[in-house]
C-alpha cells in the first residue's frame, strides 16, 4: 500500500524543486517530489564522440522536433523536451520559443550559471519608473535568501556598490588582469557614465551548479524525501467539501497508468509554464482570472561586433585582446540617463574572438582570407534587454491539442512591443558608440532580437501581489485562493528586469518554503 | 483443459526452453567487438539530387570552400556527397530551397556562358555567385536564390568542420577538441518512451 502520509508534495526537480526539497526536509517534513523525467547518469548517458561519429554529422537530425530549440544541437539533442511529445501552439507570426528540460534535474543540469540579485528598480518599478508593477516585497526582504543562495551555489563575482547591481554574498573575486582593449572600453564607458564590472556566475561544486548535486542529494540523505521519476503530473486535485489542495493525478512516462498521490500541502516548481498549464488544467486558484497573464521573459540577441585594428592579421595576443566585460543596466535610473523607452538592458561582452564566416558576405579564398585577418581580434556584445509585463501577453489552455500523455497543452500568446524595440535601438547605438570611442571598427550591428522564450527566462504567469484580485499568489508564492498550495518557480516574478532569474527563483523558493514549515507548524495550512 | 488455460500451458512451457536455450557469458573481462563506421568501410550511394543536381553542389562546394592551410575543403570532406543525404531526410521547403538554387545557378551558367554550372571557371562562377551574396542580418534573405546561397555556405562550413578528414587534418592541433572537427559529450537517449 502506498506511504500516503506525505507533508509536501512537490512537482518538479528542478532549481525550484529543489530548493524546496532541500528546506523542508531540513525541517523535519516528509516530502514526495514527482517528476516527469528520468534521472540522468552522467557516465552512462554521455559519451564523448567526435562530431564525424554521429549520425548527422553534427548537424542534427532534421526531424527531431526542435525546431524552437535554438539551444540545440546534435549533442545535446537527447536532452531536450520534443515538441512532438509535448507540442503548444502560438499564433501565426508570433512564435515563441519554449525550451524544456524533463529529466530529474530540469534545466539546473545546463543552465549557464550566470547569477545575478534583482534591484528595487525591479521590485518597485511602478514607483521608479512605471516599468511594470511592484512586488509585494523589496531588495531588503529577499537579501538573506540571497545571500544564502549564493553560499550555496558558490556565486563569484567583483563587488561594485551599485544599486541597479546589488552585490552577493560573493565566495571569491573575479578579476586578474585585462588586456588592452579591456581597458580601452572600460576607459571609454566611464566618459559615457556606463558601468562596467565582470561576468557573476555559480561555480557549484565540481564544475556543476544543479539541483541534482547541491540541493537533491541532501534532501535524501534526511531519509524524508521521496522521488518518483517519469511521472507526468496532470491536475492537482481538490477536496470538494474543504477546497483544500489533496494531491495530483499523474501519469507513468512509459505505460500511462494513472496514479494518485496525496499530501497536505502542494508545492509546483515544474517551470514557469508548466505549473501554470498544471493550474489552468485543474481549474484552480484563478479567482483573480491572471493565471496565465502577463508572461514575461527577456530579450536576447541584438548583435554588434567590432574588430580592434592593432589586433588583426594575426596580432592578437593576450596582453593586447581577451576577457570578457559585463555592462550592467544603466539606463533609466535617474532623469539623465532616461530614454524613450522603461525599464534597461544589460550587455555581456567578450573580447578576443573570431567572428563566425556568416558575417562576411564573402566565400572561397577571399572568405578564408577575411577570417585570417578577423581571427581573434574581435569584440562581441549582445544584450539581457528588459521586457515589460503586459496583460495580452498570456498562456491560455488550447483544448484541441494534447500532449503525448492526453494532457490539454499550452497555446503562448507572447509579442514584444514599442518599448522592447525602442530598447535594442538604444542598446545597439550605444554599443556602436562605445566601440568607435574605443577605436573599434564595427563589422556587424543588428538590433534584432530572437524570438520571445529564447532567452529560457519565462516568468510571471502566476504573479504575487497583496491584492487577491491583481495577483495569484501572496508574498511567500502562497495562492490566494488556496492555502496549502505554493508555486515557487520563476511565474511568481511581477517584473522580470535584465537580470537571469535564477538566484531570484532559488531565493524566493527558499524564503517560500521557509514559511510553509512554519505555518504548517502553527497549524496554519 | 480449456483454451486460455491450455494457451497459458503452452506460453509457461515456450518460455522454460527458451530460458534454458540461453547462454550465460563467460565471467572476466567483458567480451567487446571492435567495429568500423560505415563511413570507413564504404561510399555513400546519392539519391537525392539529379547526378546534374549534385555536380552542380560539387562543383559549388570546390569553389566555396577550397582546401587551405593544410585543412581539406569541402571536397575533399565529402560535403556534397553528405548534404544529398541530410537534405534527402530535411522538410520540404529546405529540399526545394537546394534544388531551386542548384537548378538556378546552373541555369545562369547556360543563358550567360552557353556551359552547365559544373564546366565554369571560378571568374565566371563568380559572375553568378556573387550577385546572390547577402551581408549578414539578423533575419535570413528573402530572395530565395540568396537564401540558398547564404545557407549553403554555412552547410558546407559544417559538413566540412566537422568530418573525419578535418578531425584528422587537426589531430594534433592544441585547439582540437574544441575546435573544428573535435570531441565533445554526447547525450544518448535516455531511458527513451517506446
Ligand atoms: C541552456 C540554458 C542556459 C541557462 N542559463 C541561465 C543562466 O545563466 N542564468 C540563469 O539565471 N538562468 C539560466 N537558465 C534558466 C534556468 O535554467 C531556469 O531559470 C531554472 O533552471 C528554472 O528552474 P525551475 O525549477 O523553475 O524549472 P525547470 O528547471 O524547468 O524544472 C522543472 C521541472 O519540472 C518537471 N515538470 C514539468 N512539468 C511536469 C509535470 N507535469 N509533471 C511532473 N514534473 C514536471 C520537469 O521535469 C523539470 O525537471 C538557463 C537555462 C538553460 C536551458
Amino acid at each position: 500500500m502506498a506511504n500516503q502520509n506525505y507533508d509536501v508534495l512537490i512537482v518538479g526537480s528542478g532549481h525550484s524543486g529543489g530548493m524546496a526539497a532541500g528546506v523542508l526536509t531540513q525541517k523535519g517534513l516528509r516530502c514526495l517530489m514527482l517528476n516527469a523525467g528520468p534521472v540522468v547518469d552522467f557516465e552512462r548517458d554521455r559519451k564523448f564522440k567526435a562530431a564525424h561519429e554521429l549520425p548527422y554529422r553534427g548537424f542534427g537530425n532534421p526531424n527531431a522536433h526542435l525546431d524552437h530549440v535554438y539551444q540545440a544541437n546534435e549533442f545535446n539533442a537527447n536532452t531536450w523536451v520534443s515538441e512532438k511529445e509535448a507540442p503548444y501552439s502560438y499564433p501565426p507570426g508570433a512564435p515563441y520559443n519554449w525550451v524544456r528540460v524533463r529529466l530529474v534535474g530540469g534545466r539546473s543540469l545546463f543552465w549557464a550559471r550566470q547569477s545575478f540579485r534583482l534591484s528595487d528598480y525591479e521590485f518597485k518599478a511602478a514607483d521608479h519608473d512605471g516599468a511594470g508593477d511592484n512586488w509585494p516585497i523589496s531588495h531588503d526582504d529577499l537579501a538573506p535568501y540571497y545571500s544564502r543562495v549564493e553560499r550555496q551555489f558558490r556565486v563569484t563575482g567583483r563587488k561594485e556598490g551599485l544599486p541597479q547591481f546589488p552585490d552577493g554574498d560573493f565566495v571569491s573575486v573575479a578579476d586578474g588582469s585585462e588586456s588592452e582593449c579591456q581597458k580601452r572600453i572600460t576607459a571609454e564607458a566611464r566618459k559615457m557614465e556606463i558601468p562596467v564590472s565582470r561576468m557573476r556566475a555559480a561555480l557549484g561544486e565540481g564544475g556543476l551548479a544543479s539541483s541534482v548535486n547541491l540541493s537533491i542529494p541532501g534532501a535524501l540523505a534526511t531519509g524524508k524525501l521521496d522521488v518518483v521519476q517519469n511521472a507526468v503530473v496532470r491536475e492537482i486535485t481538490v477536496d470538494k467539501d474543504t477546497g483544500r489542495a489533496s494531491g495530483v493525478i499523474f501519469l507513468d512516462r512509459h505505460t500511462r497508468r494513472e496514479m494518485r498521490a496525496r499530501a497536505r500541502v502542494v508545492v509546483l516548481a515544474a517551470g514557469t509554464l508548466e505549473s501554470t498549464r498544471l493550474l489552468l488544467n485543474s481549474n484552480i486558484a484563478n479567482s483573480s482570472g491572471l493565471v496565465g497573464r502577463y508572461l514575461i521573459d527577456q530579450q536576447y540577441g541584438c548583435t554588434v561586433i567590432a574588430a580592434m585594428p592593432e589586433a588583426r592579421d594575426g596580432k592578437a595576443n593576450p596582453a593586447l585582446i581577451g576577457g570578457g566585460l559585463f555592462i550592467p543596466r544603466f539606463r533609466n535610473l535617474d532623469t539623465k540617463s532616461k530614454r524613450n523607452f522603461r525599464g534597461g538592458y544589460a550587455i555581456p561582452m567578450s573580447t578576443g574572438s573570431t567572428p563566425d564566416a556568416k558575417y562576411f558576405p564573402e566565400y572561397g579564398a577571399a572568405l578564408q582570407k577575411k577570417l585570417d585577418s578577423y581571427a581573434g581580434a574581435c569584440v562581441q556584445g549582445g544584450i539581457y534587454g528588459e521586457v515589460l509585463p503586459r496583460y495580452e501577453n498570456h498562456v491560455r489552455i488550447n483544448k484541441e491539442q494534447k500532449d503525448a500523455w492526453g494532457i490539454p497543452t499550452l497555446h503562448i500568446e507572447a509579442r514584444y512591443g514599442e518599448n522592447e524595440r525602442n530598447l535594442c535601438r538604444d542598446a545597439a547605438d550605444t554599443m556602436e558608440e562605445l566601440y568607435k570611442a574605443a577605436g573599434l571598427e564595427i563589422l556587424v550591428k543588428s538590433d534584432k532580437v530572437n524570438p520571445p522564450g529564447y532567452s529560457i527566462h519565462e516568468l510571471g504567469t502566476c504573479r504575487m501581489g497583496d491584492d487577491p484580485k491583481k495577483s495569484v499568489l501572496n508574498k511567500f508564492n502562497q495562492s490566494h485562493d488556496i492555502k496549502n498550495l505554493f508555486v515557487v518557480d520563476g511565474s511568481a516574478f511581477v517584473t522580470g528586469g535584465w537580470q537571469n532569474p535564477t538566484m531570484t527563483i532559488l531565493a524566493l523558493s527558499m524564503r517560500a518554503s521557509e514559511y510553509l514549515a512554519d505555518e504548517l507548524k502553527k497549524g496554519n495550512l | 483443459m480449456q483454451r486460455r488455460r491450455f494457451m497459458q500451458a503452452v506460453t509457461t512451457a515456450s518460455t522454460a526452453a527458451t530460458a534454458a536455450a540461453q547462454q550465460t557469458p563467460p565471467a572476466g573481462e567483458p567480451i567487446k567487438i571492435g567495429t568500423v563506421s560505415a563511413d570507413a568501410a564504404a561510399e555513400p550511394v546519392s539519391r537525392f539530387f539529379t547526378s546534374r543536381q549534385l555536380a552542380v553542389l560539387r562543383h559549388l562546394s570546390r569553389l566555396i570552400l577550397p582546401a587551405s592551410n593544410g585543412r581539406p575543403g569541402a571536397a575533399e570532406a565529402g560535403a556534397a556527397e553528405f548534404l544529398d543525404f541530410l537534405i534527402s531526410v530535411s522538410p520540404a521547403p529546405r529540399q526545394q530551397l537546394y534544388r531551386g538554387g542548384l537548378d538556378f545557378v546552373d541555369a545562369e551558367a547556360e543563358r550567360l556562358f552557353a556551359k552547365p554550372f559544373p564546366e565554369i571557371d571560378e571568374q565566371q562562377a563568380d559572375k553568378i555567385l556573387r550577385p546572390l551574396l547577402t551581408p549578414w542580418t539578423f533575419d535570413p534573405p528573402a530572395n530565395p536564390r540568396q537564401r540558398f546561397l547564404a545557407e549553403l555556405r554555412a552547410d558546407l562550413r559544417t559538413a566540412t568542420m566537422n568530418s573525419k578528414e578535418m578531425a584528422r587534418a587537426t589531430a594534433n592541433s592544441p585547439r582540437r577538441r574544441r575546435g573544428p572537427g573535435g570531441a565533445a559529450p554526447y547525450w544518448l537517449p535516455i531511458d527513451p518512451t517506446r
